[in-house]
């Protein structure tokens, strides 16, 4: 069986060791961490078909009865009301809006994410870190800041960027939503007082801020005006290509 | 003034990568008001206030300090605005709901805390900087960045976050030893809190011994940032008046005033001791 090695960004030490600045050379950015789980990340700006085609992946391996559990951005209940106050009374500001959605990334790593994965899961994650850098950039603040602020974050197994057209995708949205939110419009950016295209023109910024990711972080691009289970059969494909998915098969008495 | 910090921004490079050579090199600048990257949308030449920073554990005697230097202050014709932490709006209350469970876990909390910070920066110490006021804040990043940092998160990471601080105009470290916290903090509440004492840290069953490792702990790492950003270290354990005799003396010297005589009134007598 083919040990998986998982990576993070960076060092998360425990007290009493000394951290990882002082102790490693200069030039270990990236610290390799071994556990047993495998991550698969789909990303994309909204109505790309990112969410449906994670969907068809969860139930494919549920049917299968692998070890899997499927997470989701802004799920955290311990900073819901925290983010639910600063959306109602639009009290934040980009740093601000960045620093609480972190914060409650960070809940669900460390309370949800890394024990699955050390506890050998293949856990499906619809958004993930690059949902951060594409959106928070967009809203000004600097990329570098940004990667520093998530590199707690274990690095995927497979990304899956799943891109349709701004306009295929807009049209997904605005037909399917009677209102579109406030800040998911981008209106605190005041780009315009129409909130249709003020959503327009916010979710262009986030597209080219994911497309300059796509070599960087490894991104596997997926058209997502291909037909439904055709893209589904890729997707299939591939995760069985990356992943040892006999790890995460059921036991056999 | 020397600025021991210069180089902090970039310090915090991703990844906790080391600052590349060539950013040393840089002509010298004057030292900007933020670590690195400044806050989106703030103008410097607009702040023209100014920012006290005391720092100092618990039962150092901080919050004693700022009721009586904000009285001083004021009967000199400053207007003042304080800050500290868990009291912005957006999260204050939520930190103090979260501490109240044991579920919370550290980059969380951290996370928390840094966003209590910003929100407090943006939404009342800049519109206080830009109106000319004076700042006091009881507690700033650093107490925030010792915390995190002896629970293990790292020191680059935590000062990455906190680079778009605004760098305090002074830092006052008041300094005691954990054995003497512990006689304050103890006599004020007949006990000692949970966090106070660091027991999400699993240092020591008893909680005075908890208490003490974890102030030392923490103690430890104040004295790493004081060498890199510059405090002014006072004696914690003098008395209430001789440390505000103190710190009365930099601040009018920082802001030119030549008048430090001060007396309590009658409201805030019984803190003079």
């Amino acid at each position: 069986m083919r040990l998986h090695l998982g990576e993070f960004h960076m060092a998360i030490t425990f007290p009493n060791i000394p951290a990882a600045e002082e102790t490693a050379p200069a030039k270990t950015a990236v610290i390799k961490r071994q556990y047993p789980g495998a991550l698969v990340v789909v990303e994309g700006i909204d109505g790309s078909g990112k969410s449906t085609q994670l969907y068809l992946l969860k139930r494919w391996l549920e049917i299968g009865g692998y070890r899997i559990h499927f997470t989701e951005w802004n799920s955290s209940p311990l900073v819901k009301s925290a983010t639910r106050r600063g959306k109602q009374r639009r009290l934040l500001t980009p740093i601000t809006f960045s620093l609480l959605h972190a914060a409650d990334f960070a809940d669900r790593c460390e309370r949800q994410i890394l024990p699955l994965l050390h506890g050998g899961y293949l856990v499906l994650a619809d958004r993930y870190i690059y949902t951060a850098f594409a959106r928070d950039a967009a809203r000004g603040c600097a990329p570098r800041w940004l990667r520093n602020l998530y590199s707690f974050a274990p690095v995927p197994d497979i990304t899956f960027y799943f891109r349709a057209p701004l306009d295929v995708a807009v049209n997904r949205i605005v037909a399917g939503r009677p209102k579109l939110k406030y800040y998911e419009a981008g209106m605190d950016l005041g780009i315009s007082l129409d909130r249709a295209e003020s959503f327009r023109i916010f979710q262009e910024r986030i597209l080219s801020n994911y497309d300059q990711m796509i070599e960087t972080d490894n991104f596997i691009l997926m058209d997502g005006t291909v037909r439904v289970n055709k893209l589904q059969k890729l997707m299939r494909q591939i995760v069985g290509e990356r992943i040892d998915l006999g790890q995460f098969a059921p036991k056999k008495k | 003034m020397t600025r021991p910090d210069k180089n902090d921004g970039s310090r915090a490079a991703p990844n906790g990568r080391p600052a590349r050579e060539s950013r040393k090199k840089a002509r010298p600048e004057p030292p900007s008001r933020f670590y690195g990257t400044p806050l989106p949308g703030v103008k410097l030449e607009e702040l023209s206030g100014t920012l006290f920073v005391l720092e100092g554990t618990d039962g150092s005697g901080r919050s004693t300090q700022i009721s009586l230097l904000t009285e001083w202050l004021e009967s000199e014709g400053f207007a003042v605005q304080t800050m500290g932490l868990r009291r912005s709006f957006l999260v204050g209350e939520d930190i103090d709901a979260l501490m109240a469970e044991n579920s919370v876990t550290r980059t969380t909390l951290s996370l928390m805390y840094s966003t209590d910070f910003f929100d407090q920066l943006e939404r009342r110490i800049l519109p206080a900087l830009r109106s000319g006021l004076i700042v006091l804040a009881d507690r700033y990043i650093f107490t925030l960045i010792a915390r995190s940092a002896v629970r293990g998160i790292g020191r680059d990471y935590l000062h990455g976050i906190y680079e778009m601080a605004l760098r305090p105009d002074l830092t006052f470290w008041l300094n005691v030893r954990p054995e003497v916290a512990f006689d304050r903090e103890f006599k004020k509440a007949q006990t000692i809190s949970y966090w106070e004492s660091g027991r999400d840290m699993s240092l020591s069953n008893d909680l005075f011994q908890s208490f003490i490792r974890y102030q030392s702990l923490i103690k430890r790492e104040f004295e790493y940032l004081s060498k890199r950003h510059g405090f002014i270290e006072l004696d914690g354990e003098g008395s209430v008046s001789e440390v505000n005799r103190v710190l009365r003396k930099r601040i009018a010297s920082h802001l030119g005033i030549r008048s430090t005589h001060y007396q309590p009134s009658h409201a805030l007598s019984h803190l003079w001791r």
